[in-house]
């Protein structure tokens, strides 16, 4: 049984002039379709990446699957309930928003600079109502600093205080601290350095482990796609080119796309001796 | 404490003696118009203290009925200058001060709903301020004046001069918060704190409030400063066309009108030391405004 | 190959460069005591994290560096001549520089052509004909249909942007190229062509390039040698293959097994990992700079800084030619 399911999930955007504009210049609206018919589900507990080169749409269906951004076509299922369903009341939406929680790519943008980052942790547990005793609050949040391994010193700390990785691992205590059964990562990992990503890496893979998390992660760097992902999907113009398990498609890949894409990635082990 | 001293911001600030020079003055200013009923010589606002015989004092001579000395001099009632400055000092810095508050408070607001919201009342909000911005501000405050002097009942027009001076200058000056606002607002909204608010089903109004807010706010600090001085200028001018405060609580702006009745009589104090005193507020405030500007965003420069 | 280099002289030598950042009340070291050298078509790759001193390098080297930072000490010495901090003469034209975002050097509002001949004609000396043709020619070098000579620089793609980029680098006819993250802000498959593009170049007039990068795996495809950089100090510097096959600095070591692999079943795995976070200038540590991260830190390695052994690492474990493992 899978836990996400996408059906045909298509998403147009207008990118046309403004109506007056058009009738003056006599110019057709434009329609791009950033994503097209793209379907693919993920099972409880494991990686699902999207790779992709820039326009490839692979961060419009993040925002689609997070429910941020409507389909304009197709659904997508999260455990079995419609996550675009106009029919859902605030109680049901809620609750499927704290099942889904992203990871973002710039550990600078993702982060309220004027907040403290204990603060920024606990606005979850507060806005979904999951612990409302303060000092059962403080403890939460310190128990989920010392899982990313963080101190829980420090909580009165700024985002400024501490570096990109540091940053990166604020910003998966903050998605834990809903106690999600899902996390998107964005390009979680490609704004930071080799030694920090092979941490960050790591303790996404720990994390998934431990809170039996399903993953769909998403990156343009098959080396790193490589090293999480059970299943791998290449994105190119809006539609899904070839699915295969990643040990499958990484050695024998079918699509000449993807056969593009692997000669390309540059990648350490291709050194001769 | 101990860290703003050691901070960047206060080493830059010890190391640009213009900002510490126009800090100072500035302070020394406010702290004049805050204790002028211990520093001034005479309450210029009571009249029983007042001696016609003292009119026309020139400054540091005494006079030639009374034989009293002024420091700046007195005017054509025999007010002492240098009391009644430091008097109309706390009107004109009081009213600027209102001003701006009402200005910024407007004018964050507005342009928060219009960069965060979008859309038509966006659009409705910033081509209001751009009519508003074909007009000199102090256009729109007498605009504004007027139209209020015309509302109030005649005998509520005298006690509510000063508020209404207040809304007037502070009305004329929001569009520049506004458009701040907004325009750092379209960035931060894009940015993915923000994204991670919605994720966890914050309402619009707690993501602006909560979240957009304290990141657009350094700016209009700076902002705020320029308008202070603006403000002052503002009421001044009002005042000088005799459309501001009541004669009998001169500000800064009557005291130059005033003064000006006779400059060319000979009595020149009358003039020189009120202007003085509103050339080195406002310049104070000004130079430590282009400042503050600088350090918080280098960008500007 | 190595064997004929030792022999030839060195087109760029680089000696104890240091360059300061004055920040404040307080001097900091960017770069420290800095030393190799670039020999004649070669593409030395410049490896490191950010704020490990390698873009500063390269502008040292072209001489862009401006206060707040300055040229502490060192020399470099260009084609057996020295340069100080005011040649841009042989800046200009016998050094070319390429950077991550195409975009700053073009000139927007001008056609790629005349951007071209200007640089032909303001280092030789050239009719403006001449200029034109060879403009065509350089085009054609580098993989851009010379039909487009008067187009402007928006109607390009990124990847085409970087390429005329690297024409007007060849315009002066340089002998040294430096490529600061020529191909970060492109997609693989374009950074594939890009990186196949200079090492063509480097083989077939013989221009040196270094090639400056946070990649280890563009280092693996593209570079001869490698100098990998820590904290403003070089950690290790040598053959390509020999540095990423058999890392003599624990640092290196440590960035070759956190880099990730494309391997059928490397997701079963956990990747390596190096712990903490290189330092701030403002706390760089007494002794080796990598002592705190590191797993074979002995007493000599956090008070004294090692200096570069066998010509290879900087690292007091190999003081007795000893090998870590």
């Amino acid at each position: 049984m899978s836990y996400v399911t996408a059906h045909q999930l298509t998403r147009h955007f207008d990118l046309s002039d403004p109506w007056i504009v058009r009738q003056i210049t006599g110019c057709q609206k434009q329609i791009l379709t950033a994503v097209d018919q793209v379907s693919f589900s993920i099972k409880k507990g494991e990686t699902y990446a999207l790779v992709g080169e820039s326009g490839s749409g692979k961060s419009t269906i993040a925002q689609m699957v997070s429910g941020l951004l409507r389909p304009s076509m197709g659904s997508v299922h999260i455990d079995g309930h419609d996550f675009h369903d106009g029919g859902l009341d605030a109680m049901s939406l809620r609750r499927m928003r704290q099942r889904v929680q992203m990871v973002f790519q710039s550990p600078y943008a993702s982060l309220n600079p004027r907040w403290k980052v204990g603060d920024i942790i606990l606005e979850p547990i507060k806005s979904f109502h999951l612990l409302d005793d303060t000092q059962a609050q403080q403890k939460r949040v310190a128990e989920l600093l010392d899982q990313v391994g963080l101190s829980a010193r420090d909580v009165n700390k700024y985002p400024h205080e501490f570096s990109g990785g540091q940053r990166q691992r604020i910003s998966i205590a903050r998605a834990l601290a809903s106690q999600p059964e899902m996390i998107i990562c964005d390009e979680p990992t490609s704004a930071l350095d080799v030694s920090v990503q092979a941490q960050v890496l790591n303790l996404l893979k720990e994390l998934q482990r431990e809170f039996l998390l399903t993953y769909l992660f998403i990156s343009h760097d098959l080396a790193v796609i490589s090293t999480m992902a059970n299943t791998i999907g290449v994105l190119k113009n809006g539609q899904l080119v070839e699915e295969e398990a990643a040990s499958k498609l990484l050695t024998n890949p079918k699509h000449d796309y993807t056969k593009m894409l692997l000669s390309s990635a540059p990648d350490i082990g291709s050194i001769k001796i | 404490m101990r860290r703003f001293l050691q901070s960047d911001f206060f080493y830059d600030f010890s190391n640009t003696p213009v900002a510490v020079v126009s800090f100072v003055v500035f302070m020394v200013i406010i702290l004049a118009a805050v204790f002028a009923n211990f520093i001034a010589p005479n309450n210029p606002f009571d009249p029983a203290s007042l001696n016609l015989m003292n009119g026309f004092t020139p400054p540091m001579q005494a006079n030639e009925f009374t034989g009293e000395v002024f420091l700046m001099g007195t005017d054509d009632q025999g007010r002492d200058l240098f009391s009644t400055i430091l008097y109309g000092l706390r009107i004109s810095l009081f009213v600027g001060i209102m001003a701006v508050m009402l200005a910024m408070v407007m004018g964050v607001t507005l342009g928060l709903i219009a960069g965060y919201l979008g859309g038509w009342l966006d659009t409705l909000i910033m081509r209001f301020a751009d009519i508003q911005m074909t007009f000199p501000s102090i256009l729109v405050a007498m605009l504004i004046y007027g139209v209020a002097k015309g509302v109030l009942p005649p005998d509520l027009r005298y006690e509510m001069s000063i508020a209404v001076l207040i809304v007037s200058i502070g009305l004329s000056e929001w569009v520049p918060f506004a458009r701040t606002v907004r325009g750092s607002t379209l960035v931060e909204r894009e940015k993915e704190y923000i994204t991670a608010a919605k994720m966890i089903g914050l309402s619009k109004r707690q993501i602006m409030l909560l979240h957009v807010l304290p990141n657009v706010l350094s700016p209009v600090l700076v902002i705020a400063t320029i308008t202070f001085a603006l403000a002052i200028i503002a009421e001044a001018t009002l005042s000088f066309l005799g459309v501001g405060v009541p004669t009998t609580k001169p500000s800064l702006g009557t005291l130059i009108r005033i003064g000006q009745d006779f400059l060319f009589s000979g009595e020149w104090w009358i003039l020189l030391f009120p202007a003085l005193t509103l050339l080195a507020l406002a310049l104070s405030i000004n130079l430590f405004g282009d400042w503050l500007r600088d350090t918080l965003n280098p960008k500007l420069k | 190959m190595s064997k004929t280099r030792e022999m030839t002289a060195p087109l760029l030598e680089i000696s104890h460069l240091s360059v300061m950042l004055k920040k404040r009340r307080d001097r900091l070291k960017a770069v420290d005591d800095l030393s190799f050298k670039v020999y004649p078509g070669e593409i030395l790759g410049l490896v490191g994290e950010s704020g490990a001193g390698k873009s500063m390098t390269g502008s040292a080297i072209l001489g862009l560096i401006d206060p707040p930072l300055y040229i502490s000490s060192g020399e470099i010495i260009f084609d057996g001549n020295r340069i100080d901090q005011n040649a841009s003469s042989i800046r200009g034209s016998k050094i070319s520089m390429i950077f991550q975002d195409p975009l700053v050097s073009l000139n927007p509002l001008r056609k790629i052509g005349d951007q071209l001949v200007e640089a032909i004609r303001t280092h030789i000396n050239m009719s403006k004909a001449e200029a034109f043709d060879r403009a065509k020619t350089l085009l054609a070098e580098v993989g851009i249909d010379p039909r487009r000579i008067n187009a402007y620089p928006h109607t390009f793609s990124g990847g085409m942007r970087q390429r005329v980029v690297i024409a007007l680098a060849l315009a002066p006819e340089p002998s040294l190229i430096i490529a600061d993250e020529p191909t970060t802000a492109l997609d693989v498959s374009v950074q594939a062509q890009i990186l196949d593009l200079l090492k063509r170049l480097c083989r077939e007039r013989g221009t040196s390039i270094i090639l400056i990068t946070h990649d280890m795996g563009v280092i693996a495809e593209t570079t001869d040698r490698v100098a990998v950089l820590y904290a403003g100090r070089l950690a290790e510097i040598g053959e390509t293959a020999s540095v990423l096959n058999s890392p003599r600095h624990p640092y290196t070591k440590g960035l070759v097994a956190a880099t990730p692999r494309i391997d059928a079943d490397s997701y079963k795995k956990k990747l390596f990992q190096i712990p903490g976070a290189m330092p701030d200038l403002e706390q760089i540590p007494q002794g080796c700079a990598f002592h705190p991260r590191c797993d074979f830190a002995n007493a000599q390695c956090k008070i004294q800084q090692p200096p570069l052994f066998e010509d290879r690492s900087a690292c007091w474990l190999l003081k007795d030619g000893s090998e870590i493992s």
